[in-house]
This record gives C-alpha cells, structure tokens and sequence, in this order.
C-alpha cells in the first residue's frame, strides 16, 4: 500500500476510482488521505510561505530581474537532478557528477587553449561527460557493482584526473561569444533555463506515459521482476548512467561560460545538492517511488530558500543548516504521509 | 506415542476468537469468525487462497488489529497492541519466509530481540545464548551446528531455529504457516515427529496447508475458513477429503484430476538440442509441439528450472541450440525470446513473476506494453482495457485493477503472472511450478486454463514437482535427474511410480503423505 505512492501519483485519475469504491463510506476524509499529491501540495505551500515572507521583509528579492540573475545558481543543479532523479528511481546514485563536471571543464578549456575550434571544444567536454558516465554505467549494469561504490570511485578518480591534467591550474580567456550562453537571455530567460524546461517537459512525459518510464518505476520495486518481463535492465542504467555524465558535461559548459574559469574544483558538492533537492522532492532513495513535480518543488525550494537566505542574511552557515532541517523535515513528512495511508 | 483424537475437546480453550472481523477497503477479509484452540491439540485451517487464513494468523500474531471481536486467552478477554503482545501471550508464528537474519547463526535467531544480558546489560551473554540453544533444539531431537549462519542451512533446518524460537518464548500456541512448502519428504517426516512432540507438551498448534495428504494426517480437528467466513469446524473423524474440498471452495469441482484431450501434436514450437551449462545441466534435448503439453518431473536442483530459464534466454547456456518457431534462437536475450513469442511464467512469482507493489493493471501489462503504446505513449484506456480482459479470462479476484499485486491472495497472484504473459499471446508458454502455493480452487481454474490454451494450439512446457499434475496435464512427460534427462513417457498410462524412478538417483519411494517428490533442498535459482 505505502510503496503504490509514486506509482499512484503517476496517475491520481486512477487512484479516484479506488477512492469512490465500496469504502467510500467516511468519503472526504478518506479521500483526502489517499489523494496522492500531498508532499508536493505541501512542498507548495512551503514555497509559498518563503516567497510571501521574502517579499514582505525584502521587496527586491522578488522582482523578476533579480530572480533571473540569481537563477544562475538553480539551473546546473536542476538539469543534473532529471537523470538523478531516473537514477534514484531504479534504486540507485550517481555520486560522481560533481567530479564529472570538472573533469569536463578541464577537457573543455584544455581542448580549446590548445588551439581546438570553440565549437569543437564544446563537443569534447559533452563527450568527456558521456564518457566518465558511460564508465560508471558499465561498472554498475554489467560488472554489476553497487553503484554507491563505483561512483564513489569515480567522484574521487574524475575529480583527481582533471587536477592532474588541469595542473591544478584554472583556465581562462575564453571568447566573449561563449560567456553569452551564461549571461544573456533569451525570451527572459538563461539558455540554461531553457534546456531544463525542454528536458524537464520531456521527462515529465516519459516518466508518466512512456515504457520506459514504466520500466524504471518496475526496475526500482523489484529488478529480478523486470528482467523477466524483458525489460532491458542493464541497457536502461548503462544508458541513464551516460545519460547523467552527459548532463554533467553540459552543466560544465555553462559553469565555465559563467566564471569564464575552467578549473579542477568546479562543481565541487554538486552531487550533494542535487541528490538533496531530488530526495527532498519525495523521490525514494530505495527505488521505485517519486514524480518529477515533486523534484521540481523540491529544487525549487531548496534553491529560493538558499538564495533567500543569502540575499537577507549573506550566511553560509545558515543555509546548510536550514537546508538540513528542511531535509528532515520532508522526510518525515514523508513518514507521516505514508502512516496516513496505512492507517486507511 | 499415543494419538488423542479430540472429538470435542474438554475444558477451557487456550484461545477463543469470537466474531472477529477484520475489513479492507470494502472487502472484508474476515466477517465474525469464531476460533476455538485447545491445549495440546493440532488444528489445522484450511481454506481457498484469499478464504482470510493469512488475515486471521496475522490477527492472532498480533499484526493487524481486527476491527471487531474479540479474543480470550485462558478465558480472560486479551487485546494485542503488537506483535510483542501476542508473543508475551504465548503465541508463536513460524511464516512461510523463515528466518529473519540468515547472516546470523543460530542463537542469534532464537534470541533476537531477548538476549541474555551481563554486566549490566552491557554484554550479550554469548554462552547462555548457546547453552539454552544447545537444550532447545535436543529436546526437538534435532542438535545443529550452532555457529553456522542460519541462511546456510537447509529449509528444514530454519524451520527447527524457527520452532525453537518459539519455544524459548514459552509459547503455548504455536502457529505454522503452509511449514512443508518446500521440504523434502524426509524433511516433512521430521517436521512432522516435532509438531507431534509439540502436541504431547501441551502446545496448541494451528497448522495452515494446502496439501490434503497432511491435513488428514496430521489433524486432530480441521477448521474450514470461506471469503472470510468460519464454515466450520470438525473432527478428524467427522469428514473426508472430498467433503472439506467442497467446503473449501463451496462448489463441486470440474474434476481436477480427469485426464483431459490428449492432444496430438501438429508440428515442433520448440526444439532442443544438446544444450549444456557446465555444473547446471548436461545435453539437453526435447522438443514441444503446437498445442503439445510436456510436462517436466524431477527433484528440486535436477536443473529444470535452469533450463527453462536458459530457452529463454534468461541464462546463457555454455553450448546447444534452441530452435523456436523453425529459425535458431540466440541464446541469452529474453527480447528476442519474447519478440518470437515466447512466455516464462517463473515459479517464484513474488520475487520474479510480479512488482508486488505495482498496481495489477501495471503487472499485467508489463510484458505487453509497448502494444499498449502506440507511438511510445502508453494509453490509459487500452491499458486498462487488456488488464480488464485478462481479469475477466483468468477471473482474477481483485476489488479494483488500481490495488497493488500485493494485495491479491496467492492463487491470484499466480494468475497475475500468467495473465501478463497470455496478454502477448505467446506461441510456447513455459511454466515454473504453476500451481505451487495455490489453493485447490485456484488449482482446478489454472488448470483448466492450460488445459484450453493447449487446445488453443499453444505448446506448453512445464514444470512441476507435483505428480498428480503432472500425470493429468501432460501429454507426454520428460523426467530429470541430476542435470540430465533421464527419461521420457508418454502421460497415458504412466504412473507415479514410473516417474520417480526415473527422477531418484536410488531406488525409488513413494511418500504417502505428500504428493511433492523432492530430494535436496537446495535453490534453483541462480
């Protein structure tokens, strides 16, 4: 009953259906107790809660120009957290993004500084990311290691690459027409921001409508029931793996494109915040369980919450500590919403 | 040892269920059942998967809380917050899963949760944990290595640290739920001595079975559940077999065990040759024919399992050749299996057959999706329209197509696996142990299913370890022993004893009280 949560809220029409059964009886109540977007509607009104106080205590905070400006910060986090988010879902991690994404700006700037066309600077980073996720999906479907292993691995081995052949060294001097893709908008907002509501868009609907999505929802509650439907399990991680080290390797582009500095620390702690924001979005860390609204309040929060913060208080220490207890607190909102539906 | 046949039992009740009810939804899984369990006697419950057994052992073992009646312990009127609860009250649950800590060893097991303490409670004290093991499982006269990890022992085995748990706690009814599902014959014997020994000490034991054979060798009174309704309760000596199938299931069954069309097969689905994985099984050749039922007879690890799982793809085999539907297969890719139309429904359907917290809807349609999905997008209506057909033609009992798999009894589980993969019409349909855990009801409908598919033209391969099945199903009979085919029969005619001398490495026996002929316990799965 507990673990249906994800699957339901997939489809909350279905879920109706049930709700009008024969026990319909106590009706409201029980209604509201199995209606299956509660941690988002609560993620929801969090938000709301922290946007209305922003903009009672600091007007400016709220205004779109500025929102824009900090949004540099959200975007890189969100288009990593989609692959994770499908990592998650089939029970497993991809520790190693933060890593992958240096490793990528490293490639990137030494391709380029070493006399490489820009555009085929770009394409060597994006394939250095697919490459170092295309390594982790290997180890993890086939080799069949525990994925917490192989990217813990990775996180310190991609990382220690490009230190190595980035000499320590931060790279600059790139060419204007590549800092834009950072700081211009387009249609009011960054390229970047674009990318993610393509992909995200895109994700929504494979996730609720496509097998594949299906797949991934059936690998994460029990694998070995998978792989005896045909469900081409070791095909979909090898290829989600890549997928996530290619993200990586986008991400890096436009953190580059935004410091105008490729440099082996880049996208240091990454990998914390975009599991954070997909965990706290109701995404199960077991597998199996979460949607993407739930990711993108998620993000969202935790991103108006740490620019917040920022803005009003400029605390670094603040921030980690809110986050954290937001952290728990959406887990055991998550404990208590399933108690809830137990209990029915 | 002396039997007592206990006719009506005199005196109080260890433990009185009265008008217990217990709801779901709208279904009601328990409607005012009443349950009455003496001191020293063994009462078996039987019951159609989805008749409410499971609900009322997990009533009583203090798991679920019913949400009427009540329950008398010793004739004082007893609510149980827990499972603790129902522990400290003497009652003791021995699952069908075993062991909750197969890293463990033995005493860890038997004490998990009540360890002797030293020192203040600081230590655990190690050498009384494996003194009172020691004693425990002497006196079920079954000593045991007691440092091995419990994980490592043989189902029987766990079932003894089981029992033994159970009476460390003191406990005075003991309930055991479906015990001999996987034991060999030998094993069931030595079960069965204790559960004897058990009675004579005073324990009341509810024992929960689908095979008839222990039923009646076993009880001292039988207690008929039905849609979650008590029928009844009888002596031993009150009733016989065909009387409590028919309060079981509250029909006459479509004879079961009639032998059905034998059907002459009109050209080879499927031909093996020669296939071999080194250390699963050895030159393996058989071939299925067009509305063909082969039936598939051994001892648990003769590596039927293995081989079936190999034509499917799902093991790579060393060296062989499967050919289905006249072209060779390649081996080790279930795509391609499948895409030619072929089905596995494998025997372990909680761990491989369904998604247990997927709704039914989305387990039936999971190996037929992508006909569901025009152009990549999986349509609500369609989906649910081929979930609604396969419930209706298996007539699967689900309240809703939106409820978990996990909801669903064991038969209709079973009938969930099958449904998934008749939703892709397959032209050979393999089958695991189609009926283990199925309760008679459920039994008789799968088999009447095979039975019409077969006449359908479907060839079907399949495996069991029950003979009777066997025999009745099969048109012709392969047997394994030892990673090899052994032998081959035509059904008609052949008997049990035919078979297992085929399928026993030694001189054949035949078990009387159980129709399952096993030998090792070990896994087949890989």
């Amino acid at each position: 009953m507990t673990a249906t949560n994800g699957m339901n809220a997939l489809h909350p029409a279905g879920n109706k259906n049930h709700g009008t059964g024969p026990a319909a009886g106590p009706g409201a109540l029980k209604r509201l107790a199995s209606f299956p977007w509660w941690h988002e509607v609560i993620l929801a009104i969090l938000l709301i809660c922290l946007l209305t106080y922003a903009g009672s205590v600091a007007p400016m905070f709220l205004r779109p120009g500025v929102q824009i400006g900090l949004s540099d910060r959200l975007w890189n986090v969100a288009l990593l957290a989609l692959p994770m988010m499908m990592i998650i879902l089939t029970g497993g991690i991809d520790l190693s993004v933060g890593s992958t994404m240096s490793l990528s700006a490293v490639v990137f700037a030494l391709t380029f500084t070493h006399g490489a066309p820009l555009w085929l600077a770009c394409v060597a980073a994006v394939a250095t990311g697919l490459a170092c996720g295309f390594l982790n999906g290997i180890f993890v479907a086939w080799v069949r290691v525990h994925p917490l292993i192989v990217t813990l691995a990775t996180l310190a081995a991609f990382r220690g690459v490009a230190e190595g052949i980035s000499l320590g060294r931060g790279i600059s001097g790139f060419p204007p027409g590549f800092q834009a893709i950072a700081h211009h908008n387009i249609l009011g907002l960054r390229p970047e921001g674009w990318l993610f509501i393509a992909a995200a868009a895109y994700t929504a609907i494979v996730l609720a409508k496509a097998p594949f999505g299906r797949y991934l929802y059936a690998i994460g509650h029990n694998e070995m029931a998978a792989r005896y439907s045909g469900i081409p399990t070791a095909k979909m991680k090898l290829f989600l793996y890549s997928l996530s080290g290619m993200a990586a390797g986008a991400a890096a582009l436009f953190a580059v494109a935004r410091v105008d500095t490729a440099r082996a620390n880049l996208g240091y702690g990454m990998e914390l915040k975009v599991i954070t924001a997909v965990v706290f979005g109701g995404v199960s860390i077991f597998g199996g369980r979460g949607n993407i609204v739930g990711v993108i309040m998620g993000l969202l929060l935790i991103y108006e919450t740490r620019e917040f913060i920022s803005w009003q208080w400029n605390n670094d220490n603040l921030i980690s500590i809110i986050i954290g207890g937001l952290l728990i607190t959406s887990v055991l909102l998550q404990v208590a919403l399933r108690a809830g539906k137990t209990a029915q | 040892m002396t039997e007592i046949t206990k006719d009506a039992p005199a005196g109080q009740p260890l433990i009185r269920l009265v008008g217990i009810a217990k709801s779901y939804g709208g279904v009601h899984a328990l409607s005012g059942v009443n349950l009455d369990l003496f001191a020293g006697e063994i009462h078996s419950l039987c019951g159609e998967n989805g008749a409410g057994k499971s609900t009322l052992i997990k009533t009583l073992g203090g798991s679920i809380k019913p949400d009427r009646g009540e329950i008398f312990i010793n004739g004082r009127p007893t609510a149980f917050s827990g499972v603790r609860a129902s522990e400290a009250a003497g009652i003791g649950v021995i699952h069908q899963e075993l062991v909750a800590f197969p890293h463990l060893d033995i005493p860890d097991n038997i004490f998990m949760g009540r360890e002797p303490r030293r020192l203040a409670g600081l230590y655990l004290d190690r050498r009384r944990m494996l003194r009172e093991s020691a004693a425990l499982l002497e006196s079920l006269g079954e000593p045991l290595e007691l440092r091995r990890s419990v994980g490592g022992m043989s189902v029987a085995q766990q079932q003894m640290v089981g029992i033994a748990r159970a009476l460390s706690q003191q406990c005075r009814v003991l309930i055991m739920d479906e015990p001999t599902a996987s034991l060999s014959e030998r094993e069931t014997a030595t079960l069965f001595r204790m559960v004897r020994q058990l009675r004579q000490r005073g324990v009341a034991i509810l024992y929960v079975s689908h095979r008839m054979d222990e039923i009646f060798a076993l009880s001292d009174r039988i207690s008929v559940l039905r849609n979650g309704a008590m029928v009844g309760t009888f002596a031993r000596a009150d009733i016989d077999q065909p009387q409590l199938i028919r309060l079981m299931v509250g029909r006459e069954l479509a004879q079961a065990e009639a032998p059905g069309r034998r059907h002459a097969s009109t050209g080879p689905v499927l031909a093996v040759r020669g296939l071999t994985k080194a250390g699963f099984y050895e030159d393996i050749s058989l071939t299925v024919g067009a509305g063909e039922i082969v039936g598939m007879a051994g001892l648990i690890g003769a590596g039927r399992s293995d081989v079936a799982k190999s034509i499917f793809g799902l093991i790579k085999p060393d060296s062989g050749d499967v050919e289905f539907m006249g072209a060779p297969l390649p081996h080790g890719s279930v795509r391609q299996a499948m895409r030619r139309g072929m089905a596995l429904a494998p025997e372990d359907r909680q761990h491989a057959g369904l998604v247990l917290p997927m709704t039914v809807e989305q387990n039936l349609s999971m190996a037929a999706l992508k006909s569901v999905s025009p152009w990549g997008i999986t349509r609500k209506k369609k989906e649910r329209a081929l979930a609604a057909r396969m419930v209706k033609d298996l007539s699967v009992k689900t309240a809703a197509v939106t409820l978990p798999a996990r909801s669903l009894s064991g038969g209709n589980q079973q009938k969930l696996v099958l449904g998934k993969w008749l939703a892709r019409t397959p032209k050979l349909l393999i089958l695991d142990e189609p009926t283990r855990g199925v309760d008679v009801g459920a039994k008789a409908e799968i088999y009447q299913l095979i039975r019409r598919l077969a006449a359908d033209g479907m060839a079907v391969l399949m495996i069991s370890s029950d003979l009777p099945e066997v025999l009745s199903l099969s048109d012709r009979i392969l047997v394994m022993r030892q990673g090899r085919i052994s032998g081959e029969l035509p059904a008609a005619g052949a008997t049990q004893e035919d078979v297992l001398k085929m399928a026993m490495p030694d001189a054949p026996q035949v078990d009387p009280a159980t129709n399952i002929i096993t030998d090792s316990p070990g896994e087949e799965i890989v």
